[in-house]
């Protein structure tokens, strides 16, 4: 099999891609724009949960790419331009991050001088939860993801150019503590982003749920797209059955590993009842909030479990397209239920913002995924593994 | 599958190989079976000698606890958990190790795990028997102990079921049934071929009676093959179960130090760190002791290595998450149950702790440690150690401050707790001893899958 790069050059749909989700992001940043006119309250809250899914995918995309670099698996190589093209797109959330920034009084209890007057334990936690910190540190996390994913996508480039078969040792030596730095600052942002909008509650397990969480999302995506282009040449007939047999297995541990840190969050915090746990799930348990997270048991977890269990689902294209679909929808799900309550305790509510801004973010960020996923050839066929991939069958 | 073997990047790139060059079918064979076909070497009955030793300290210490009490033991109130669940908990993390080589690295097709798993496996069979006895006799009355199985009786008690020391009892007899029918159905190829390999009559018996009927037919390796992938599927969950269940113990209470929502997967990355650190604590001498060096290479050694390295940065996040929720959270136990782990009466523990679980492991990070037996052998004890010490952190400190300092107390284990602890040990190791003796360390039949490869790779390079 020859490897000449441009044989391998990403189909002309993925430009045309980019260019539809350009302009569906432009329609939904406009209609943004007329809500946060409106109603900048709501905006800035359903801001936040869409901007956090869209970051996810990307910080996800981050993290399994520095595992791929790691473990060496083959499984990394075939969507390694997926990644590399997700991870790339996290200084442009950086830039996204602004409206957050903007709106903070609106989002957390801890930036409103007259609550935190109110409440001692606000006034304690003023040692990590003041504004002038909080955006000094998701300038710091922004700052490292994206750097990390600059480094690493540079060596990538590097090694399509050159061929040196020493340079993924190199970007070993970046994700070895890449996945550590991720790991730390990820979990700490976790924590600024998601957990303190309700300030008083705590879980140390926070941030490993929301990593998996980003890592599942991330997955998704991945296999969306690898699905999209294994029905086009130049990949048609290079991923096969094999490849989405072992990213269905990838997902069904993720799957798996969320379920567990949920259920090991709820069960731990349910049996101690403290006061100061509890609420937060008596808050996300009722009032309507009840039926999501039912929905979350049976369609984040029961249904794309038993889905994920047969082999001859996780091989088939259009099924595992649903699945995956299934998992992206639930992933925003899980973070509107996560946020929603803290906003509108007493009841369910949907606002067509959340709707708005979850288009206007994700046209804008997948127009400059698939931008960077167009410019490269789709394997990294100078890689040392490759060719041992290709015979993967 | 590759159709025609050819060097495998990782192989061009200079990794060891996982299993040295120039073998053949029947040199395998010959190597690992003339470990037991070449009789009892001298060494092996001071060792075992010195083991049992041991095991008769803990048969005395047992006598006397059963002749006299808990009382016997340190434990008092407030720290009415000790010796005996930490080492309950130390010997459980440890058996998880030999559950994650053979039945997760089977499914993500590691070929690496084949010459580790057979001697891991029995390490873990090993430690989950020295795990199940310290709840047996904390019982206060062991001969009662069956009352922790929910059955009908006249009485019309039941096991408190919301309770997670019943979860445990059905987690860690899970865990020893399904180990042991993992190791066993591993077993049965190997046992054939020790049966016809034995001249003694006797032990053809015993060997034959053990490889019930085994004759490698097509037919039997097909059922063996279809047995054993399931059993791999059946325990892969165990890995994660059975040491979030033991961290439920303490997470579902409101012990600060104890209720925390990090603890079961920190606890499931200790167990694994643990156990890892026991199977290159064995493996390293076992494979000088008896030459095989050939099937326990140096990437054997490296890979255990970073798996070490890996689930130890997991644990290093477990106290880093601990210490900043304590603080965020607000909560005024939580923080001083932080400081008094540091900077009270057992910070020399704590600091201990960090010593071992934390610091020493970085070595790993530099190739020159991981390819160095020795060096690693000197950091898995570090480890060894600082997994024990967690656990007794994490036991004592959180109940001897108790929320009111009228009943603040101090623990140490006595005489009788130490003797029970050594002589799990002995038992440990006795089974260990009995075990290379008698039966093929090393999977005989799985070591012959990967031979034509290897020679193969010697061919083409």
């Amino acid at each position: 099999m020859s490897l000449e790069p441009q044989r391998f050059a990403a189909p002309a749909d993925v430009a045309r891609l980019g260019r539809n989700a350009l302009v569906v992001g432009a329609i939904g940043a406009a209609a943004s724009v007329a809500g946060y006119l409106s109603d900048p309250a709501q905006f800035f809250r359903s801001y936040l949960v869409s901007w956090l899914l869209w970051l996810g995918i990307a910080a996800g995309c981050l993290a399994i790419a520095m595992l791929h670099h790691l473990s060496r698996g083959a499984w990394g190589l075939m969507i390694r331009r997926v990644l590399e093209a997700g991870s790339s797109t996290l200084p442009l959330l950086a830039i996204l991050f602004l409206p957050i920034a903007l709106g903070l009084t609106e989002i957390y209890p801890w930036a409103r001088p007259d609550e935190v007057a109110h409440d001692e334990m606000l006034q304690y936690k003023t040692w990590w939860l003041t504004p002038g910190a909080f955006y000094l540190r998701a300038a710091i996390y922004l700052a490292i993801w994206s750097g990390l994913s600059f480094a690493l996508n540079r060596l990538s480039q590097r090694q399509d150019e050159t061929g040196d078969p020493g340079l993924f040792r190199k970007m070993q030596t970046i994700a070895a503590p890449g996945i550590l730095i991720y790991a730390l600052t990820a979990t700490f942002a976790s924590v600024d982003w998601l957990m303190s909008v309700d300030a008083h509650w705590y879980s140390s397990l926070f941030g490993v749920y929301f990593i998996g969480g980003q890592g599942l999302a991330a997955l998704s995506f991945v296999v969306i797209m690898a699905l999209y282009l294994a029905k086009r040449e130049p990949m048609k007939g290079i991923l096969g059955a094999n490849h989405f047999h072992d990213y269905g297995k990838l997902m069904l541990a993720f799957v798996s590993l969320w379920a567990y840190f949920a259920l090991s969050q709820f069960l731990i915090i349910w049996s101690g009842n403290l006061k100061e746990e509890v609420l937060w799930y008596k808050e996300r348990t009722e009032h309507g909030w009840n039926i999501i997270a039912l929905g979350l048991i049976f369609l984040h977890f029961v249904l794309p479990f038993l889905l994920l269990l047969s082999r001859d689902l996780k091989r088939r294209g259009r099924p595992l397209l649903w699945i995956a679909l299934l998992l992206l929808v639930m992933r925003w799900v899980d973070l509107y239920w996560q946020a929603g309550p803290a906003f509108s305790p007493h009841g369910l509510t949907f606002h067509w913002l959340d709707l708005a801004t979850l288009v206007a973010i994700g046209g804008l960020w997948f127009a400059a995924f698939s931008r960077r996923l167009a410019r490269r050839p789709l394997l990294p066929v100078n890689d040392p593994f490759m060719e041992e991939t290709l015979d993967h069958e | 599958m590759a159709k025609e073997p050819r060097p495998s990047a990782s192989d061009r790139l200079g990794k060891p190989p996982v299993l040295a060059p120039g073998h053949t079918t029947s040199s395998v064979t010959d190597q690992i079976s003339a470990v037991i076909l070449r009789g009892t070497p001298r060494w092996w009955y001071f060792a075992f000698g010195f083991s049992f030793l041991l095991v008769l300290l803990l048969l005395q210490s047992l006598t006397k606890l059963f002749l006299e009490g808990t009382g016997i033991w340190g434990l008092n109130i407030p720290v009415g958990w000790g010796f005996a669940i930490i080492n309950f908990v130390w010997w459980i993390g440890i058996g998880h190790a030999g559950t994650l080589i053979s039945a997760i690295l089977l499914l993500l097709r590691q070929e690496w795990r084949t010459s580790i798993n057979r001697f891991a496996e029995a390490m873990t069979l090993f430690a989950v028997a020295c795990a199940g006895l310290y709840p047996l006799i904390h019982v206060g009355r062991p001969w009662l102990a069956y009352w922790l199985l929910p059955y009908p009786n006249t009485m019309g008690m039941w096991p408190q079921f919301r309770s997670p020391l019943i979860w445990d009892v059905f987690a860690v007899s899970t865990y020893a049934t399904v180990s042991l029918m993992f190791w066993y159905i591993g077993l049965i190829p190997d046992l054939a071929t020790m049966r016809d390999r034995v001249e003694n009559r006797w032990s053809k018996m015993v060997y034959g009676a053990l490889a019930m009927g085994w004759r490698g037919s097509a037919h039997h390796w097909h059922n063996y093959e279809t047995a054993y992938l399931l059993l791999a599927g059946l325990a892969t969950p165990l890995v994660v179960s059975v040491h979030s269940v033991v961290s439920f113990d303490f997470a579902v209470g409101q012990t600060p130090g104890w209720h925390a929502t990090i603890f079961p997967p920190y606890f499931v990355a200790g167990a694994i760190f643990a156990g890892f650190a026991m199977v290159l604590t064995l493996a390293i001498p076992l494979r000088a002791i008896f030459n095989l060096q050939d099937f326990i290479t140096l990437r054997h050694i490296q890979n255990m290595g970073k798996v070490m390295l890996a689930t130890g940065l997991i644990v290093a996040y477990g106290y880093m998450i601990e210490i900043f929720m304590a603080f965020y959270s607000g909560n005024q136990y939580e923080e001083f149950m932080i400081l008094n782990r540091i900077t009270g009466p057992y910070r020399n523990f704590w600091w201990a702790l960090i010593l071992c679980n934390i610091l020493a492991p970085q070595m790993i990070w530099i190739k020159k440690v991981r390819v160095t037996p020795a060096l690693m052998w000197i950091v898995a004890m570090f480890v060894n150690v600082g997994m024990w010490l967690e656990r007794f952190v994490i036991v004592v400190t959180s109940l001897h401050r108790d929320f009111l300092p009228s009943s603040w107390g101090m623990y140490a284990g006595t005489k009788w707790d130490w003797a029970t602890f050594i002589g799990t040990i002995g038992l440990f190791l006795s089974l260990l001893f009995l075990f290379v003796r008698f039966l093929p360390m090393i999977s005989i039949f799985e070591m012959r899958t990967i031979v034509p490869k290897s020679d193969s790779e010697e061919a083409s390079a």
